[in-house]
């Protein structure tokens, strides 16, 4: 499936996702800038956040309970904040686009 | 010029502290990098272990906490169900007990609540490297390391100015507990086992215990809700509470691991500098320098040399069967110089990018919670050093802990020209 990562900056990083893997190890997989992932997805560290476009909220669903704790924690949080460690390629996300906040 | 370089034939004990006097065994990790990844390790002082020294095994395997349980122990020395029960911090637990301690804290050291440190920890630093620099030969891990992180974990947790020096000392003893510089209870040589329900099987942990339950009190009289223990007092969502037993061993974890890793990134970055005269320069330039020289010079230090783990079923790795109950050291120190991984591992360079090194036990739950307030104190406090002098050069050669837990240079003579 096809994921768009928008920067700060304006800039936007497009990349093929094999469905299953979550799109924090994507991003590093493509260098997103800004997407760390410290803690491997075991959400411990929030450092993979991102804001999902509002379009695509629905579909990629609201954050748990913990992730939910743990984006209390985030500079920025929106409406469409999740952890992207929490996002599984599917389907469903084909055409993705998150934008990557400034940190 | 190299920095430093390895002594040992390839063959070291990985389970002696003594090992570890000489600087960590590099030829030792390389070969079983190269030879036996998944190395059955001889311990005299209790159950043998597995030695874990890829960095792509450690990432996998940090991960999988469901297969490798930190809910037995997280040091290569055994411990019965009774003392891991009394001595045990959120550290030594699994998901869901971890993730309910920790998400109480967390915002506490987190990134921006850190961010806002700033300007006090460059005052700090401020005076601590006048006072050093001002001898033109000293101690730079006495002088400049050892004072900055515990003054700086006073403040974010809390704790009276005037209790800082008492509380360097007796972190130093909880941690550096195989070291016979720094307690007089050395861990490996004890008679006694008076001390095993203690944190850190050590009376400092009982001294430190009294201490955080009096500050408390104190803080309660006062009406005094600030910093991260009182944070940590607060029942959970489903209204539990911590019990005082794991109260005490969370203060004890605070202080020692507050007191002693950063210390150890400063001295190594020192260290560094002293060897690779370019470095200086090259912070002196400043600019993006700083996005990447904390991660690099803390890659380079890798305080936390191992963190243990243990099998929760039987599983083959390496063609190696690791049974049920096995204990397995992530040796962080070896993924760090692992150079299937890391472009010439052994050289510091401040502009590494990307820098997933694992000193902070990265790809997994337990990733250093003190990260961001690490990151921030080795930034600033080489900036302000860096403004400070023209040239820096070792005094004499520097001596390490004796420790195969924690990596650090306990004594760094330098010699430094003002700027």
């Amino acid at each position: 499936m096809k994921v768009t990562w928008n920067l700060p900056g304006g800039e936007a990083v497009t990349a093929q996702v094999d469905y299953g893997q979550n799109l924090m190890e994507a991003a590093q997989a493509q260098s997103v800038p800004g997407i760390i992932g410290d803690c491997g997805g075991s959400l411990a560290c929030a450092t993979c956040h991102v804001h999902v476009a509002t379009d695509w909220r629905q579909a990629c669903g609201a954050p748990g309970e913990f992730e939910d704790a743990m984006l209390d924690m985030v500079d920025d949080r929106q409406d469409g904040s999740r952890l992207s460690c929490q996002i599984e390629a599917a389907p469903a996300l084909d055409g993705l686009v998150l934008t990557v906040p400034e940190s | 010029m190299t920095i430093w370089t390895p002594q040992d034939d390839g063959h070291a004990d990985l389970s002696s502290h003594d090992t570890f006097a000489q600087g960590a065994p590099h030829n030792t990790f390389a070969r079983l990098r190269r030879e036996d990844p998944m190395h059955w390790t001889e311990y005299a002082g209790g159950e043998n272990f597995w030695s874990v020294t890829r960095y792509d095994d450690i990432t996998q395997m940090n991960k999988n906490t469901e297969l490798f349980s930190s809910a037995r122990g997280i040091r290569m020395e055994d411990q019965s169900y009774e003392e891991y029960l009394a001595r045990r911090t959120f550290q030594e637990t699994d998901a869901p007990d971890h993730s309910k301690v920790r998400m109480k804290l967390m915002k506490a050291f987190s990134k921006t609540t850190m961010a806002q440190y700033e300007q006090e920890i460059r005052d700090i630093c401020g005076e601590i490297l006048d006072q050093a620099l001002a001898k033109g030969t000293f101690d730079a891990t006495k002088d400049i390391a050892r004072q900055l992180p515990m003054r700086m974990l006073g403040r974010v947790v809390g704790l009276p100015e005037a209790d800082l020096p008492w509380l360097v000392e007796k972190g130093d003893a909880l941690i550096a507990n195989t070291d016979p510089d720094f307690t007089a209870h050395v861990m490996d040589k004890l008679e006694t086992d008076e001390f095993r329900m203690m944190p850190f099987n050590s009376p400092a942990g009982a001294e430190l215990y009294v201490y955080a339950k009096e500050l408390m009190e104190e803080k309660a009289r006062k009406g005094d809700t600030s910093g991260v223990l009182n944070m940590i007092l607060q029942p959970a969502k489903d209204g539990s509470t911590i019990t005082e037993t794991e109260f005490r061993n969370f203060f004890c974890l605070l202080v020692a691991a507050g007191n002693d890793t950063t210390r150890y990134s400063i001295a190594a970055g020192i260290q560094a500098m002293c060897h690779q005269p370019e470095l200086l320069a090259q912070m002196q330039a400043g600019g993006a320098v700083w996005e990447t020289a904390a991660d690099e010079i803390i890659r380079w230090a890798t305080p936390a040399l191992y963190f243990r783990r243990t099998a929760t079923r039987d599983v083959e790795m390496h063609g190696k069967q690791i049974r049920a109950g096995d204990k397995l050291l992530y040796w962080f120190i070896s993924a760090n110089r692992d150079d299937s991984y890391f472009d010439d591992p052994f050289r510091v360079n401040l502009m590494r990018n990307p820098n997933r090194h694992l000193s902070f036990g990265q790809f997994g739950p337990h990733v250093c919670l003190g990260m961001w307030l690490a990151r921030l104190e080795v930034t600033v406090l080489f900036q302000e050093l860096a403004k400070r002098i023209g040239h820096i050069e070792a005094a004499g050669p520097h001596k390490f802990l004796r420790s195969n837990f924690v990596g650090g240079i306990k004594e760094l003579p330098v010699r430094v020209v003002a700027a």
